[in-house]
């Protein structure tokens, strides 16, 4: 086949399955579905690194920060292979106590609103 | 502030270049270029692509075991700030690369030396093999019989001479 097989690499939008990457015992224990996107806190519907969207997790609903996404951004930006996200309460606490994945460094202009979140990431790239 | 290697070609990835991956592991890539980048993304194993110094210390054809190199590796020690330390570490940084730079250099040039060598034996040979190019095959042989035949009747007539 002479077409490219790789896969879609978009940011996340409405009904985009997403990975939970820090150790929240909601994000972690095992479910028969992935984390959904339902919406995204934007003026476009579009979801890139450091905004704020609602996941449906377990049955249940949940904001969660944008860490990483398989779309290529700006150039000086780490792109992820997979869609990483961490959930977050609603005045913007992480509800988990570590984050592992490498979080991208452009991320500390969030230092007001998300610091708590920057503070419990272990390593930025 | 930090001049990374990219995972491909292990060139120096300035600040404001390049591009960077993260793995799912956790295991972070930089690329120097789109070239290296696009060739990553073809899966193509670094130590098997030429124009990479991976291909090029793994085949032997660049210096791989040296002082020189122990300056590079990476420490995870901080240390606390000292001037003095801070300036004989940016003047030993150049002497260091200069060093480095020759014993490099020194190194290679030794491996091509073999080639000078087999180029000449080779010219050599050739020359022998296509002798009749330069000299006509039968040239002296007449002369040099005829001075055989008188050498040899010299030789009787002495023969004949002390008998």
């Amino acid at each position: 086949f002479p077409f490219s097989h790789s896969a879609a690499c978009a940011a996340i939008q409405k009904m985009s399955r997403v990975r939970v990457v820090d150790n929240s015992p909601l994000g972690n224990t095992p479910h028969h579905r992935p984390a959904k996107c339902i919406h995204v806190y934007n003026k476009t519907g579009v979801g890139k690194v450091g905004d704020k969207i609602l996941l449906a997790i377990k049955g249940q609903k949940k904001k969660a920060l944008i860490i990483g996404h398989k779309m290529p951004g700006p150039r000086m930006m780490p792109r992820f292979d997979s869609n990483n996200v961490v959930l977050i309460e609603d005045n913007g606490n992480p509800t988990g106590t570590r984050i592992k994945m490498p979080v991208p460094s452009s991320l500390r202009r969030l230092e007001g609103e998300y610091s708590k979140v920057l503070a419990i990431a272990q390593k930025f790239v | 502030m930090r001049i990374e290697k990219c995972y491909f070609c292990s060139g120096p990835v300035y600040p404001g270049h390049g591009m960077m991956f993260v793995r799912n592991d956790c295991k972070v890539f930089r690329f120097c270029k789109s070239k290296c980048h696009k060739n990553f993304k073809k899966k193509r194993n670094p130590r098997k692509v030429r124009w990479t110094k991976a291909f090029r210390k793994s085949a032997g054809k660049e210096l791989t075991v040296d002082n020189s190199f122990e300056f590079e590796k990476r420490r995870n020690e901080p240390f606390k700030y000292q001037r003095e330390l801070w300036n004989k570490t940016v003047e030993s940084i150049k002497r260091v690369e200069e060093i480095k730079r020759k014993r490099q250099a020194r190194f290679i040039m030794n491996r091509l030396k073999k080639g000078k060598q087999l180029e000449k034996e080779e010219a050599i040979s050739e020359v022998k093999k296509n002798i009749h190019l330069i000299r006509a095959p039968h040239a002296g042989k007449a002369k040099m019989m005829e001075d055989k035949m008188v050498q040899k009747l010299q030789e009787d007539v002495e023969m004949g001479d002390d008998q």
